[in-house]
């Protein structure tokens, strides 16, 4: 446990540059992901045991609070498919590692490419949902 | 000259709890080196302040630190490249345990280096004469040649802070040296103490250790080739 902490401390406190910060985010977007899904398979299970509980999970999705988790986990996929590509390339090919700072720069332009109009598009329809004309139906 | 303000992280286990911060104002020229700085500390103001260092020059490896949070070897950074706001944070490694202030135990770091082997093997006649190589030959592995086995390296890579057995950069920056080398014969026995769960595939492609090398050695990229042969059992 201590180890965990001392790393995860190091980990912040280290100055390195883009990799560091992407790779930090790597683990956080995957590590979250996977929560997600366990999560998720756990809810849908749910239906076996009682379409009751299971009906009340999904209103509870319908709330501002998932809304907003549900951004977290557009972005935390995007971020994390496309950074995943960059790092799968330069290990395939290590002759690129020269070109490792303009891949990071194009990683983070294509996330936000794909992150931005997607968060928006769902932002928008969440506020909709939640303060539209047909909101509470 | 100029005025730093230097914040150094002192630790001494027989007397400290805690690491804490000493905070010292010194006078130096802006192209005097980070260690200049650290000495007027140690020689004027409080010789308990415990430092390894040998050549000043970047050659000896033995005064790599944490400076402004990253990886560099004291004698190499110039104060006006340093400094922030009048300020420069000077820190040990990660990931090894602290000796006294910036002195870290480097045992592990060497036994990591042991492990691989870091000699040339070949049991073969060279004959007379010595072992000749072609210059192109020669050049495969130049880059890895260069290592000083600072440790700045290994101790910037959060695999390494996260699992203190994973072999680390500054091994496999020494493994290539050999691997690469084509009088030597001790290829396949080194990709197998690399090829282990605490050998090459620890690494996370981050970079920070490339970034990190005073030497500029190529440090990710001659990971990349290591974990390529393995991966197709081919030295190229
Ligand atoms: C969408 C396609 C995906 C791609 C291209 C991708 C790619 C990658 C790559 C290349 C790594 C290795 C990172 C490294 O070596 O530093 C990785 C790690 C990881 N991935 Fe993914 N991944 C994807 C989807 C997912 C999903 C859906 C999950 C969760 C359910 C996930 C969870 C993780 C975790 C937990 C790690 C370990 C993080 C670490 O070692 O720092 N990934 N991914
Ligand atoms: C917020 C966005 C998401 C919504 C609204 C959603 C909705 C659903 C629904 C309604 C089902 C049941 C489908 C059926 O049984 O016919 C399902 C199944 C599934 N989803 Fe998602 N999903 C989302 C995101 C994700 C993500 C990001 C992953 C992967 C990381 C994922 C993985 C799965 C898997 C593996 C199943 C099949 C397992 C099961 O039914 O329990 N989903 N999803
Ligand atoms: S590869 Fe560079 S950073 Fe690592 S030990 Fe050798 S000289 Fe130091
Ligand atoms: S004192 Fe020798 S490398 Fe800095």
């Amino acid at each position: 446990m201590s180890a965990l902490i001392s790393t995860v401390r190091a980990s912040l406190s280290y100055r390195g540059r883009e990799g560091h910060w992407l790779w930090l985010l790597h683990r956080v977007s995957g590590l979250g992901v996977l929560l997600f899904l366990i999560l998720h398979v756990a809810g849908m299970s749910s239906a076996f045991i009682s379409i009751e509980i299971h009906d009340r999970l999904l209103e509870m999705y319908k709330t501002p609070l998932f809304s907003i988790g549900e951004l977290a986990l557009a972005f935390g996929l995007i971020f994390h498919a496309v950074n995943g590509t960059r790092i799968a390339i330069l290990e395939l090919k290590p002759e690129l590692w020269q070109k490792q700072q303009l891949a990071t720069r194009l990683a983070i332009i294509i996330v936000v490419l794909l992150a931005a109009p997607t968060i928006i598009i769902m932002a928008l329809g969440s506020i909709n949902a939640f303060f539209g004309p047909a909101a509470g139906h | 000259m100029i005025k730093v303000h230097l914040k150094i992280k002192r630790f001494n286990p027989e007397k400290d709890k805690k690491p804490w911060w000493g905070e010292y104002d010194v006078e130096v020229e802006p192209t005097d080196r980070v260690l200049d700085a650290i000495h007027e500390v140690k020689w004027n103001i409080d010789g308990t302040l415990a430092l390894r260092r040998s050549c000043a020059h970047g050659v000896c490896g033995s005064d790599a630190m944490r400076i402004n949070g990253r990886n560099r070897l004291a004698c190499h950074r110039l104060i006006r490249d340093e400094i922030q706001n009048g300020q420069i944070t000077i820190e040990p490694l990660l990931g090894l345990r602290v000796i006294k202030d910036l002195i870290v135990d480097m045992e592990p770091f060497f036994a990591h280096y042991r492990s691989i082997m870091p000699y040339l093997v070949n049991d073969t006649d060279p004959g007379p004469r010595e072992r000749l190589q072609s210059p192109e030959d020669r050049a495969r592995f130049d880059d890895t040649t260069k290592c000083i086995l600072c440790a700045a390296c290994t101790t910037s890579c959060p695999s390494f802070w996260a699992r203190g057995e994973y072999v680390g950069p500054a091994a496999i920056v020494q493994a290539h040296r050999f691997i690469f080398d084509s009088r030597d014969q001790g290829a396949a026995e080194r990709l197998e103490v690399l090829g282990d769960s605490n050998g090459v595939w620890r690494c996370r492609t981050v970079f920070n250790c490339t970034e990190a090398c005073p030497r500029g050695i190529e440090v990710t990229k001659a990971i990349g080739e290591v974990k390529q042969a393995i991966a197709t059992g081919k030295v190229r």
